[in-house]
């Protein structure tokens, strides 16, 4: 029993010793792989500061005026982007859940789907869009849509997924029909996950049609990357300052709702 | 008086092997009372569960009010479901709907599917369910949220959801097990009230065997999927619970 327990606690050592090494190594290997090096690091950190302090600073409030237009544009792109995004995912995430898919296989065939619109970046999304839109807030909006989807499907799955099937069960007893069963029981279990992911979804793509917007999908990030190619830093430095606002007050506001729905 | 349900060899042998139910047959005539005893896994819930077909059960056939269930289609398996009321060991509310809507779902089964599923029930549903819930003392409760009840409460509104069926029968699974005493009282009174009032036959699962006395016309003792007594209350000797609880001396 004695030489037991101890051959285990040996066991136990030699992992933990070996998943140390393995993952010291790992670091090791990608930091010369990279030339990652903590001196070059600080290096960059002066140059940083300097661009900030005598480019950036201080920010133009004059932009303020030319900006409107281009935020305005990154609202429109993510609340079109959450309010399509989302709908389309709720009547996909239906067939995605092994709880209410009609058959395993297109439970897997819409999974698939929507794992590729969810690996392929946001980014890559906008430039192809560009292709074949051109330049403009339609390209922003879609990539935003794609990406949404491809998200949203599989957090919506999850929560159906995860349902009380007994709700479920008392339901069918009374001799409901399939849409009954949906409407009133799983749907009233679905609504509180999907507002909350719906809304944080909304803060994410603020974020995302920013950098989308910089390959070609207007609002706020075309005006920035216009603004670093142009060196108006100062005005650049102010459409930051802006972004920032307007990340904060989405979250202010989506935290607010989420309370009230919750 | 014709049996309005009638079991026969009714048998389940889920995929893993278990026989949760074998060969089990009764009959029951309107107005019954019926209490099933045993020990648990011993296949009671299985045994409601193959009557209104949430479980499909594998040997045997039921046949309820002439209809017999095996060879039913979907839609006569919802034809049947919504003659028989079922109430559950947790309830098994809607917990996010008020405890109004929750009773109108024991309509689904009589409305359209589309209006069914947008909830739009008639005004006249609507005056029973409320009738129903003032019946079960529970009119201060109608525009609550199923979630704000408590335990006691919650049975009552499950009661209220199986008899806004018009059942003519009312299956119950372990309907007291979640309960403390004096609550657990007051559920089967009203249950055993209701059931009698309204002519409703009645299968109760129970673990309590004093509880199943107390109410029962008729008690019906299982133990390891098979039916091992069939009997009035009064027939139920020492013996035979010791039987049905597997406590004989004669070990299997």
């Amino acid at each position: 029993m004695e030489a037991q327990w101890l051959r285990i606690r040996r066991q136990k050592r030699v992992q933990t010793v070996t998943i140390v090494v393995l993952i010291a190594a790992l670091v090791v290997w990608s930091a010369v792989q990279t030339k990652f090096h903590v001196l070059t690091v600080f290096g960059g950190l002066g140059e940083m500061g300097k661009l900030i302090v005598n480019d950036f600073l201080p920010p133009h409030p004059e932009a303020l005026k030319g900006l409107i237009e281009p935020a305005l544009d990154t609202i429109y792109m993510s609340v079109v982007g959450m309010v399509v995004g989302s709908l389309i995912s709720a009547v996909l995430a239906f067939f995605a859940a092994a709880t209410t898919t009609p058959h395993r296989i297109v439970l897997v065939l819409v999974r698939g789907f929507a794992s590729v619109l969810r690996n392929i970046p946001g980014l890559i999304w906008a430039l192809m869009l560009a292709f074949a839109y051109g330049i403009g807030t339609l390209v922003g909006t879609l990539a935003i849509i794609i990406y949404s989807v491809g998200s949203l499907v599989r957090a919506y799955a999850e929560i159906l997924e995860e349902i009380d099937q007994s709700q479920l069960e008392a339901v069918k007893a009374t001799g409901a029909t399939f849409p009954q069963v949906l409407g009133q029981a799983v749907l009233p279990q679905f609504i509180p996950g999907f507002v909350a992911w719906s809304l944080y979804k909304l803060e994410l793509n603020i974020r995302a049609s920013t950098i989308v917007g910089m390959v070609g999908g207007g609002g706020l990030g075309f005006y920035i990357q216009n603004g670093l190619k142009l060196f108006h830093f100062r005005d650049v430095s102010m459409a930051i300052i802006l972004m920032l606002v307007l990340i904060v007050v989405t979250e202010f506001f989506t935290n607010k709702i989420r309370e009230k729905v919750i | 008086m014709a049996a309005i349900l009638q079991v026969e060899r009714l048998s389940k042998k889920y995929s893993d092997g278990t026989a949760a139910l074998s060969d089990v047959s009764f009959e029951l005539e309107p107005g019954e009372f019926a209490a099933v005893i045993g020990l648990s896994g011993a296949g009671k819930s299985t045994l409601l569960r193959c009557i209104n077909r949430l479980v499909e059960p594998t040997g045997g056939d039921v046949s309820f009010g002439g209809v017999r269930s095996a060879k039913a289609s979907a839609h006569e398996v919802r034809l049947l479901r919504r003659q028989m009321g079922m109430i559950f060991q947790g309830y098994n509310l809607i917990q996010r709907v008020s405890v109004l809507r929750n009773v109108l779902h024991g309509r689904l089964g009589y409305v359209g599917p589309v209006r069914g599923a947008l909830g739009l029930f008639s005004k006249q549903d609507v005056e029973e369910a409320k009738s129903i819930l003032k019946r079960l003392g529970l009119e201060q409760q109608t525009y609550k949220r199923a979630d704000e009840l408590s335990g006691g409460q919650q049975q009552r509104v499950g009661i209220a959801r199986a008899l806004c069926q018009r059942p003519k029968l009312i299956l119950a699974d372990e309907p007291i097990a979640s309960l403390d005493p004096v609550t657990a009282k007051i559920i089967m009174d009203n249950l055993h009230r209701i059931c009698r009032e309204d002519g409703i036959a009645c299968i109760v699962n129970l673990h309590q065997v004093e509880v199943a006395k107390t109410y029962a016309t008729r008690i019906i003792g299982m133990r390891k999927g098979k039916m091992v007594f069939d009997g009035r209350p009064e027939d139920l000797t020492d013996r035979m619970i010791s039987h049905i609880y597997g406590e004989s001396p004669d070990k299997e």
